[in-house]
């Protein structure tokens, strides 16, 4: 069976609800037009309409078709990504990394000043940690509940903050091309901004 | 239960058992819950001026969590920052802006970091190496 790569995206309750999930679904839909196979849904253990909560969204790509459709939580995530910085200080966001995983932050500062969140065990599993300014680059879009649970998204699918980070992830990881996160996102300058203004720091 | 109903049930190990619709105790020690920690959603942490502050107190009542406490003895302003989820309001409510909000990444400590959001124990397996 090929390996499925697993990305989990932590953001805040409602108010970077629709980033977050647009996230994953910006880099599944890249990964689809490569003709790979792809799964993007939420976390609704995490009770997401509470504002600020910590909610975490997951996306799986994969060159065979995924064969685990009934396990709505990525216990062995290989890429994390975090829109916004604050909840390292409360929650181990690397919990259960693979081996050689990737952290991408939405943040102003380096990536070294946000390293010391992560405990030990995680980050001798990081091969590298990113740092973008997307709030900086596109902001939140309208918070509405349109794209959740099912209902037609009215707000079109990276639109603001979710494209930036997932150029982002795109550029650190290497999952899918630069060509395919621009045509999957809507917001297709702040995809390319995100992709060639992350600051990556490899620590192995 | 009736003898004749015990093949129906099924016998779940102690360490799978969790409450029924993972709902928590209510708060036994000093008003606090430890499984329900929600310092980790505060973006913007209050942070008060002593100088300006009158004792009003009408940040105690317009805390929906009730962290507002007194302390020194009943002198000052003081937050529990287990549980202050950073909303705001008693920043709000303040009638002499004594209460600031400062980026909780300026403090070096001041959020319970947790492990997991809902760590029970059969849980903790899957995440293993």
């Amino acid at each position: 069976m090929a390996k499925t790569i697993e990305v989990t995206v932590w953001a805040t309750g409602v108010v970077q609800d629709k980033e977050g999930r647009d996230v994953c679904l910006v880099l599944t839909e890249a990964a689809n037009q490569e003709g790979k196979f792809t799964q993007a849904f939420d976390n609704y253990v995490d009770l997401p309409d509470r504002i600020n909560v910590q909610v975490r969204k997951y996306a799986r790509i994969s060159d065979a078709e995924i064969e685990n459709k009934f396990e709505y939580e990525n216990h062995r995530p290989n890429i994390i990504g975090v829109t916004e910085a604050t909840i390292m200080k409360g929650i181990n966001v690397c919990k259960g990394l693979q081996e050689g995983g990737f952290l991408v932050i939405n943040t102003t500062k380096d990536p070294e000043a946000l390293l010391k969140y992560v405990p030990e065990k995680e980050r001798k599993k990081l091969k590298a940690v990113a740092t973008i300014d997307a709030i900086g680059i596109a902001p939140e879009q309208l918070i509405d509940y349109s794209g959740a649970e099912g209902a037609e998204d009215v707000s079109a699918i990276g639109a603001g903050l979710g494209s930036v980070m997932a150029g982002a992830i795109a550029a650190v990881s290497g999952i899918v091309k630069k060509e395919s996160i621009l045509a999957a996102a809507a917001n297709r300058t702040a995809a390319k901004r995100g992709y060639d203004e992350v600051k990556i720091k490899v620590l192995k | 239960m009736k003898e004749r109903y015990k093949k129906y049930t099924v016998d779940i190990p102690e360490d799978m058992k969790i409450p029924y619709a993972c709902i928590v105790e209510s708060p036994k020690v000093n008003g606090e819950q430890p499984q329900m920690l929600t310092g980790g959603w505060r973006i913007y942490r209050p942070v008060v001026d002593h100088d300006k502050c009158v004792l009003c107190k009408s940040c105690i009542l317009a805390c929906p969590d009730a962290t507002v406490l007194l302390v020194d003895g009943g002198q000052k302003i003081g937050f529990n920052l287990d549980y202050c989820k950073g909303c705001g309001l008693c920043t709000w409510v303040c009638p002499v802006n004594a209460i600031d909000r400062v980026p909780e990444l300026d403090f070096e400590d001041g959020v319970p970091f947790q492990d997991a959001l809902f760590l029970l124990p059969h849980v903790e397996r899957l995440y293993a190496d």
